[in-house]
């Protein structure tokens, strides 16, 4: 019975197996969308991280780009300007006569994306939910105490602290102004009662309500965010029709995706797809210098380990690490590295300045500390990380490099993985018995942000109690109006927590973002929203 | 039969809750703490802002009642509002579930429709090049790592071949079907869109390849192995000796018999297929409810963990209901 196929002969079988092949063939969809694409700017982008586009409710990291194209803010920064800013629906700003906040001449004839004149009161409104909707945004202006109308072009915002640094925060998309009356026709409050009366989220998540130069149009979770044309931008025409931020969350599928043409920018490559992409000749690479970092942390704790509570062991460990082979050789020069916790591009912070007060690779120095600490033979401590990757270099990768270079002047690291949310949860409760790998991005590009919390929360955690004059520095550095002494002042403030050696910046990501040589102009920005989208232009 | 079918319902409630009560003191377990997956370094740190938090999401409430209080919800036909995505659970679920069901439908089909007749074709032929041919492509299914033939399927035929279009549910400039079912291919059928239906219908494919291959594989190699041993039965003997002719003996004594296990198997595998495509998802960036559940595991997605422990639970429940149903009615044994 061997010898017969039965009631289904070979023929049939292969037609069968063959099946699946043909359907791709035959599935294939007629190219109609060929013209349309002509006029719609497609980014490919892994976007799982997006839960709101609502700017008083902004928190993530990819998020904060199409809340950006949408609506502006009062005032901007210019890409790779991070210190002085740049007018958006503000035209001037400067002290008020009392010096107790600022005051903002607004732009004259901005229209919502409904063609309404944009108007004081409406500046006031958005600033007046984000603050009562109490939500994240609002920790990052808790030292506004009021915004008040002037006149019909011009507000103040009064703060408690006037010393306080404002502008660079509010330059970030979660400060932005919303149309008062169509927000507030679909559920938004921005009364004292906003926590609970506003109803806009549902809304807000699919439409937009801004000054922007696209309007959202659609928002399908883990598949794509659609922005059209806003018709009335007080910039002039923008030149999409339509932008489409797709979710790919694949690099692979990224990079299939840009060669074919399929998306016309691809953000989350890492090195190896990178370096596939040098000889396509279709697709050119756009540096994304960010203002993240990754680093190590280190506790200080003796009952965790009386080694890591010298500071000279520390320091050792500081001297031991190959900083230069993390970026070259790791990251294929695709990074910076600043002293301390404020990345370069910021006031006090240039590479110039890095190279002269961060630790570098000096094993005889390292050697030379031990022996002062008391630890001449090495000791030991263990580095926790999660698991995760930066540009494509997993924590694991990072750890078992640091392993290894400070093994060459005898200490010992043993490596723990450990689940993300675990991680962070042991590191912020001080619980770390060694060293953290980790990351940290800027939720607003503004010094003060980054030092005051290094000498605080972030303090705490490695078990580190600063002294007075360190923590005044912070405080004196950001509310010293002169650029030249503020400088001066962070440069000061670096060399110090330097020396305490309880972090150690391994690096800050320089992302390479593959862009098709359809587009001309593409505004990559480290000032937290990624790319400028209103300035995204096609060739020809 | 319907007291044998009314107590296995009851069964299925009580360990549908079991279930939950499980993952629910699992979860719970996990030393991290949700606030550090849910919110921003700032505000963590700031402790009014999380005891608000903690109260706003019950995380502040002993454990007990926390669960308590999910059972009152799901009295009520609501699994509470995810952490994550500050959404009801159950719209988030309504929103995932049909990409994933319907690409696991389709994966499930492909499976039986080329997974049975291969594995009969190779037990009557054994030993010849269908056989091994057969084997082959189990073997490769059973053991090739999802998230490689994923990558290979694409960078062939979508990369390199340029014949299959890329990740997603279609094209990345078309919009999506007027939603009714959330099934792009009935949903564009329904509007009379043949040129969405075609987009939807090829994006499919490549994907549910993938997601196919472990289950053809297991199907073939069942429905061969039951097949041969079908065929030693003294009944197919007796048949070919009373002279009946070969393909009414396949299928009027051999395959009836040789297909059960496959019943059993194919309802576990399609069950398997409609909660186990993150890896299948992530690589095609399907937006379906694999993803949706490992994210909600990593950020200790409390109300979404329960929810989707739920829905699970009621899917492998209902479809060994099914499978068990269908052997009472097979065989009458199984009920006394």
């Amino acid at each position: 019975m061997a010898g017969k196929l039965g009631w289904i002969d070979r023929r049939r079988l292969v037609q069968l197996l063959g099946a699946g092949g043909g359907a791709i063939a035959a599935g294939l969809p007629s190219r109609v969308f060929a013209q349309t694409r002509k006029n719609t700017l497609v980014l490919g982008i892994d976007i799982s991280d997006t839960i709101t586009l609502d700017p008083a409710r902004l928190a993530q990291y990819t998020s904060p780009m199409t809340v950006s194209a949408a609506y502006d803010s009062l005032v901007t920064m210019k890409p790779g300007e991070y210190i002085n800013l740049a007018p958006s629906l503000a035209t001037k700003w400067a002290r008020t006569p009392d010096g107790k906040g600022w005051r903002f001449t607004l732009r004259e004839g901005v229209k919502f994306s409904t063609g309404n004149v944009m108007t004081a009161e409406d500046v006031k409104w958005s600033f007046d939910r984000v603050i009562n909707l109490g939500d994240q945004p609002s920790q990052y202006i808790a030292h506004v105490d009021r915004v008040e109308i002037v006149d019909k072009s011009t507000i103040d915002i009064i703060l408690k602290e006037p010393a306080e640094p404002l502008l660079t925060i509010i330059a970030a998309p979660e400060f932005v102004v919303l149309e008062r009356k169509v927000a507030e026709a679909n559920g938004a409050s921005a009364a004292k009662d906003a926590k609970t009366a506003d109803k806009a989220a549902q809304w807000i998540n699919s439409n937009s309500c801004g000054t922007g130069a696209y309007r959202i149009a659609a928002w399908e979770r883990n598949q794509q965010i659609q922005l059209v044309r806003n018709d009335h931008y007080w910039g002039g025409k923008p030149p999409y029709e339509r932008i489409v931020i797709r979710h790919i969350s694949d690099g692979a599928a990224q990079l299939l995706a840009v060669r074919r043409g399929d998306i016309d920018a691809a953000f989350n490559l890492i090195p190896e797809q990178i370096a596939a992409l040098k000889s396509e000749p279709s697709v050119r690479l756009a540096p994304l210098a960010s203002l993240d970092f990754v680093y190590m942390a280190l506790t200080q704790e003796p009952e965790f380990n009386k080694a890591l509570a010298v500071k000279e062991a520390r320091q050792a460990i500081g001297y031991a690490i190959d900083y230069d082979g993390i970026v070259k050789s790791m990251l294929g020069g695709a990074a910076l590295r600043p002293a301390h916790f404020l990345p370069i591009g910021v006031s006090g912070s240039t590479e110039e300045i890095a190279r002269q007060i961060a630790f570098k690779q000096d094993l005889a120095k390292a050697k030379e500390l031990l022996a002062t600490a008391g630890f001449k033979d090495g000791f030991e401590f263990e580095i926790a990380y999660g698991n995760a990757a930066v540009q494509g270099v997993t924590y694991q990768d990072l750890g078992l490099k640091i392993q290894s270079d400070v093994a060459r002047v005898g200490i010992k690291v043993n490596l723990r993985p450990v689940d993300q949310v675990n991680l962070r949860t042991e590191y912020t409760t001080g619980k770390s018995k060694g060293g953290v790998l980790t990351f940290w991005n800027p939720p607003a590009v503004e010094n003060q942000l980054w030092a005051a919390a290094v000498v605080q929360r972030v303090a705490k955690r490695v078990h580190w109690n600063p002294p007075e004059d360190i923590v005044k520095l912070v405080s004196q550095a950001a509310t010293e109006p002169d650029p030249k002494k503020q400088a001066e002042l962070w440069v000061e403030w670096q060399k110090r927590v330097v020396d305490q050696a309880n972090h150690f910046i391994l690096f800050q990501p320089v992302y390479q973002i593959a862009v098709r040589n359809t587009i001309k102009e593409f505004p990559l920005t480290a000032a937290g929203w990624m790319l400028d989208l209103h300035g995204v232009t096609p060739t020809g | 039969m319907s007291r044998y079918i009314l107590s296995r319902l009851v069964l299925a409630v009580v360990m549908a809750l079991l279930a939950t009560l499980v993952i629910f003191l699992l979860a719970n377990t996990v030393p991290g703490d949700p606030v550090l997956a849910q919110l921003g370094d700032l505000a963590a740190s700031n402790k009014e802002f999380v005891a608000e938090w903690r109260a706003k999401w019950g995380l502040d409430l002993p454990l007990w009642q926390r669960y308590v209080i999910f059972l009152q919800q799901l009295l009520h036909g609501d699994l509470g509002i995810s952490i994550s995505s500050q959404r009801p659970v159950l719209q988030d679920i309504r929103d995932f579930a049909p990409a994933t069901l319907e690409l696991a439908s389709i994966a499930f089909l492909l499976s039986l429709v080329v997974g049975i007749p291969l594995g009969i074709m190779a037990a009557m032929r054994r030993d010849s090049w269908i056989d091994h041919l057969a084997r082959l492509i189990s073997l490769i299914g059973v053991s090739s790592p999802t998230f490689w033939l994923a990558f290979i399927m694409l960078a062939l035929f979508y990369g390199g071949l340029q014949i299959a279009p890329g990740p997603g549910r279609i094209d990345a400039i078309a919009l999506p079907p007027t939603s009714v079912t959330g099934l792009y291919l009935i949903d564009s059928a329904l509007g009379g869109d043949w040129d969405t239906f075609r987009d939807a219908a090829a994006h499919l494919v490549l994907p549910s390849i993938v997601l196919a291959a472990a289950t053809l594989g297991l199907i073939t190699r069942t429905t061969r192995a039951s097949m041969l041993e079908s065929m030693q039965q003294d009944y197919v003997r007796v048949a070919r000796a009373k002279g009946i002719r070969e393909r009414r003996i396949v299928i009027g004594h051999i395959l009836p018999n040789a297909l059960i296990p496959v019943v059993t198997l194919g309802g576990l595998a399609y069950a398997n297929l409609l909660t186990g495509a993150v890896l299948t998802e992530t690589i095609f960036s399907w937006p379906g409810l694999g993803r949706y559940t490992f994210r909600s595991a990593v950020t200790l997605d409390f109300p979404a963990i329960m929810g989707i422990t739920l829905i699970v639970a009621v899917v492998y429940l209902f479809i060994n209901l099914l499978i068990d149903i269908s052997y009472a009615l097979l065989d009458p044994r199984v009920v006394r």
